[in-house]
């Protein structure tokens, strides 16, 4: 069993801010917690932040990964409740980018009383076509072929990774400034989570979602289309979509003070 | 000194007599030349490329690809080596290839791709191989912690984990509680009813434990009929419930027309505990328990015992 202080350690839990309500703001596939770093600066005013790294993805102990723990979702989903757990958060509102959007849902129906929201970024609960009522996107063979490319360039994969999709239009420099070599990780932990992220089919789980939920979703991602944000606004009782005219599969950080205007909106209505 | 020698016709020849594809996109990603090796060996027509974005030759998975690792790698080096993606040919055939990429200061990238269906298929080779051996390995190291006859932990496991715990414990400060437990009079059961009714016993006993344990807490069979039991973050008062439900969940294994009954021997660590100055304690504490007339739970206190 860890400790309060394992667990922070554990998962590089970073807090700042000091408003009366907490903020947790978790990081998707590819990436950590640097990436929350064009919104923070307006969001520490006014909340207190919780920063973390999922276990295998940035600073976090990568002596405390299991491949069998964080083969799926709800592995990931235990490093939200255990951080909660240790920090004694109630009432938090949950960020979670793409993938952690699904992983702060598994936490929300564990642990109710931890959060009081969950704001979405780009979320998808599934990524593969499930004709004729849902299309995620990739057909099978796609997907096998995503993580079968990762392992075929294992040597330098991962060494400078964007995160996911920010969208093809983006300058070179944005594109170069977001993909500095802080975001590369461990290849065979980054290929069990983007498995994780995208053989898997957690629509079933919106249905138990009670908490009131913003979603962002953007016009033009390749990896979750508008569709994707209307299914999972329909799914959940108590939610709102917000649909951007952007690019990418990044709005965190290619609109930052678009989503941190919302957020502040919503939170405040 | 070397592009004086060859004559600018000449050039585009050699371009389309090399035996690889090569092409060479805009700033927008749109391609702008290509060589004829796409339309000789990939099928492609020349117009349905020119003038399209490169992302048309690329597989779903390999534009995902493209976008999160390759244009960030060229991006910082400059250049990209011998990555392996997988492009449509004209007639939307999958082909895995190999490219090198470069880009220059106007953000126009030169392509080259090798066709890699033959090494395609080794790395598929070497991956299966990999992930069976990755079972493999899993499923040795599941043999060497675990008791065959009862799926807990085993002795040499259990020491590992433990000697963890307390130390963790320690670190940590909360209590931990090592519990020995013996079935009472095992080797009558074994000569009585016979080896096999023996295992069933251990058996049954083994999953009792193992469900009536919290996730967090360490069960294994020691030895013999000895199991040895490590809780987690637990005071003395509820240990010794444990123990108390404990004999009351092992009462119910029947052996013949009786009930299974155990010994426990029981300590709390300190903080200078060890896993062996811990184990020497619940074995006297298991000792005295016997002594005093088997089925029961003894606490080891140093002044009593």
């Amino acid at each position: 069993m860890q400790s309060s202080d394992d667990v922070l350690k554990r998962n590089n839990v970073k807090i700042i801010g000091n408003g009366p309500k907490t903020l947790l703001l978790a990081h998707g596939f590819g990436c950590d917690q640097n990436m929350w770093r064009f919104m923070t600066p307006e969001l520490e005013k006014v909340f207190r932040i919780v920063l973390f790294d999922y276990v295998g993805s940035g600073h976090s102990d990568i002596s405390e990964y299991s491949k069998k723990r964080y083969s799926s979702l709800e592995g990931y989903a235990q490093d939200v409740t255990e951080i909660c757990q240790a920090l004694k958060i109630s009432e938090a509102i949950f960020v979670g980018h793409s993938v952690s959007s699904i992983i702060g849902s598994l936490a929300s129906i564990k642990m109710p009383d931890a959060f009081s929201n969950l704001i979405m970024i780009c979320p998808s609960p599934c990524f593969l076509n499930i004709p004729p009522d849902y299309i995620g996107g990739f057909e099978k063979q796609d997907l096998q072929e995503l993580l079968n490319l990762m392992d075929k360039n294992y040597i330098g994969w991962a060494n400078y990774l964007a995160p996911l999709v920010m969208g093809a239009t983006h300058s070179n420099e944005l594109i170069g400034e977001l993909s500095t070599s802080f975001c590369s990780t461990d290849p065979i932990i980054a290929k069990n989570f983007a498995k994780a992220t995208f053989l898997s089919d957690y629509r079933h789980i919106l249905k138990e979602i009670t908490h009131p939920t913003l979603i962002f979703q953007s016009n033009n991602d390749s990896l979750a289309a508008p569709e994707i944000g209307e299914y999972i606004n329909k799914q959940i009782a108590d939610s709102e979509l917000q649909l951007l005219d952007a690019d990418g599969h990044c709005l965190h950080m290619t609109h930052p003070e678009q989503i941190t205007a919302s957020i502040l909106k919503y939170i405040n209505k | 000194m070397q592009e004086q020698l060859i004559a600018p016709h000449l050039s585009q020849y050699a371009m389309d007599d090399f035996p690889c594809g090569t092409f060479i996109t805009d700033a927008a990603r749109v391609i702008v030349y290509c060589n004829s090796y796409f339309s000789s060996a990939l099928k492609w027509q020349h117009d349905a490329l020119i003038g399209k974005s490169a992302d048309i030759i690329f597989t779903p998975a390999s534009k995902v690809f493209y976008q999160t690792y390759l244009i960030p790698t060229l991006l910082h080096e400059r250049t990209c080596e011998e990555m392996q993606l997988t492009i449509f040919d004209g007639q939307g055939q999958r082909i895995p290839i190999t490219v090198n990429v470069q880009i220059d200061d106007s953000g126009f990238i030169y392509w080259s791709f090798f066709n890699a269906s033959k090494r395609d298929k080794l790395y598929e080779e070497l991956i299966q191989a990999r992930e069976t051996l990755e079972e493999q390995a899993e499923q040795l190291k599941l043999l060497v912690s675990t008791d065959e006859l009862t799926q807990l932990l085993n002795r040499r496991e259990m020491k590992h984990r433990a000697i963890l715990a307390i130390k963790q414990a320690i670190r940590s400060h909360y209590t931990i509680a090592l519990i020995q437990l013996d079935i009472d009079y095992f080797k009558k059961i074994n000569d009585s009813f016979g080896h096999s009714e023996g295992d069933r016993v251990l058996q049954h006993l083994g999953l009792e434990l193992k469900e009536f344990a919290r996730k967090t807490d360490l069960v294994s069979r020691f030895g013999g009929e000895e199991f040895l039991i490590l809780l987690v973050d637990i005071t003395q008062q509820d240990t010794l419930l444990f123990c108390q439900r404990l004999h009351q969940l092992i009462a119910k294994i029947k052996i013949g027309n009786s009930h299974v009954k155990v010994s426990i021997g029981v300590t709390m660590n300190t903080a200078d505990s060890t896993f062996q100055s811990l184990y020497d304690e619940a074995d006297k504490a298991l000792y005295s328990a016997k002594h005093l007339g088997r089925d029961r739970t003894v606490l080891y206190a140093e002044k009593e015992l």
